[in-house]
């Protein structure tokens, strides 16, 4: 085997060599661009499917970043896979309903960022427990044996505060009831409100936003229910952010979001839209933490996490 | 050659024309007089009228909503004003009422923006006056604001809502206090 010093090895393959340190300066030059002009991941909690979520807040990611000059990327996420993907620090920014921000906050440090404004609650909204009108029930005793649907598990005005509701008069759901259901798939929402009105349950949990939507569009009317019960009002789906984020960024997202307008505009999709209009809100709000409190007591009622015993 | 007999005559002729001219003028100006006050008690009577039929209308439309709010039915209530909003978009009694039941659930800052839509519509509710005055119930409402939003703007000046909210509150004082708009 005949031997070559590494020197004549260089010389002999020079070509390569100047090839390979090229592509090494490049890597190395992204790598620092990356440092220095971060991707801002933000981790939107899935409502019903990620092509609607993409719709809804892909214009407000883009606003964000075309607002405050970083760069933001939409992830979606399902409610369940939430606080593992954050926790993994697959995204350091999360829009999630009201309970999955008191769960990351209390487990995971979240800061609160701002909350989202729709119907005529604003920031917030309540828990319903409803029945047809001509059903014949009209207090929440009168649910003992009956079949009741709720909305989504995790769901603050769906689920959590109607159990609480429940709980407080007297009516354990996992005992008092025939039995109750949380339907399937997506649109879970709509199909409380329909699964009622068509006569598979007796009673159902509806957000009081969702009636108020629903009416408004006319797919149901005032007069086809009977509200049983209603909670007091509480936070509704809500910005957070990861304690490690810098204040700077954290402000201006924050200022940012105050200053949407129903007229605030975002290149999305090849088009220019408008951004509250595609998220189906009204704008934002600063929220205190004190005021997702009567929340947490419902959670902790209800034996709901981060409250949960076993 | 004029006479002194006939110069009198004339003269008496004269005399008798004018005055009948004169009795004519005030006559024309009794009966044109008469037929202005006729007018102005016309549109008096017509407003009053729209003013009456407007409250009937009133009555009607929201009498369910108020049965719902005398049933403590807060929240089918604000459904059926949902319902109402659709048709009679711009009617300031549905506001009023929304606010009223906003308040009463603890949504300030949106009662307080009900109120205001509901009074920039129509001053009838802050008026003492008025059949459909909330003057007092809003006056409640803009006191107990007052205290809570500039408590919360203190904390938090950048708080747009709390600053828009601000601005109605003091809106709304000033017409409580007999301002205009």
């Amino acid at each position: 085997m005949k031997l070559i010093s590494l020197a004549s090895l260089f010389k002999s393959r020079l070509g390569l060599v100047g090839l390979s340190l090229a592509i090494l300066s490049l890597l190395a030059a992204c790598k620092g661009e990356e440092r220095s002009n971060p991707v801002y991941r933000i981790g939107y909690m899935n409502c019903n499917t990620e092509p609607e979520t993409i719709a809804r807040f892909g214009p407000l990611t883009a606003y964000l970043s075309e607002k405050t000059g970083l760069k933001f990327e939409a992830v979606t996420v399902n409610t369940e896979d939430f606080e593992e993907r954050f926790n993994q620090g697959e995204f350091a920014f999360t829009h999630t309903n009201s309970l999955l921000y008191v769960i990351l906050k209390e487990r995971s440090g979240l800061k609160l960022l701002a909350s989202e404004k729709r119907g005529q609650f604003g920031a917030r909204s309540a828990g319903t427990i409803i029945a047809r009108k001509d059903s014949g029930i009209t207090t929440l005793a009168d649910l003992k044996g009956k079949r009741l649907v709720f909305g989504p598990f995790m769901a603050p005005t769906g689920f959590v505060a109607q159990y609480d509701l429940l709980l407080r008069a007297g009516v354990d759901p996992e005992k008092d009831l025939a039995y109750y259901a949380v339907p399937p798939g997506s649109y879970k929402h709509e199909k409380v409100l329909y699964g009622l009105l068509y006569g598979q349950y007796d009673a159902a949990a509806a957000p009081a936003l969702d009636l108020e939507v629903m009416t408004r569009e006319g797919k149901i009317a005032a007069d086809d229910f009977v509200v049983l019960a209603q909670s007091v009002i509480i936070p509704y789906c809500t910005f957070g952010v990861g304690k490690d984020v810098d204040s700077k960024v954290v402000d201006k997202v924050r200022k940012a979001l105050a200053e949407l307008t129903p007229e605030s505009t975002a290149e999305f999709a090849g088009e220019r839209v408008k951004v509250l209009k595609a998220a189906w809100v009204d704008g934002f709000e600063e929220l205190l933490d004190s005021d997702f409190d009567p929340l947490r007591e419902m959670a902790k009622r209800a034996k709901m996490p981060p409250y949960e015993e076993y | 050659m004029l006479t002194r007999g006939l110069f009198d005559k004339l003269l008496w002729l004269a005399l008798l024309v004018l005055a009948a001219a004169l009795v004519l003028v005030v006559v024309r100006a009794a009966g044109s007089s008469e037929s202005a006050g006729s007018k102005v008690l016309d549109k008096a009577m017509e407003r009053a009228m729209t003013y009456q039929s407007r409250v009937a209308l009133i009555r009607e439309l929201y009498g369910p909503v108020e049965t719902l709010l005398q049933a403590g039915q807060d929240q089918s209530a604000l459904l059926k004003l949902a319902e109402i909003e659709k048709t009679y978009p711009g009617e300031a009694h549905g506001q009023i009422l929304k606010g009223s039941i906003q308040a009463r659930l603890g949504a300030i800052d949106e009662a307080v923006a009900s109120y205001a839509t509901g009074v920039k519509l129509r001053g009838d509710y802050v008026d003492k006056e008025n059949p459909l005055s909330r003057r007092t119930e809003i006056g409640r409402v803009v006191e107990s604001g007052l205290q809570t939003v500039s408590a919360r703007l203190a904390a938090n000046p950048d708080n747009r809502t709390a600053q828009a909210t601000m601005k109605q509150l003091y809106y709304l004082q000033s017409r409580l206090a007999g301002g205009c708009e």
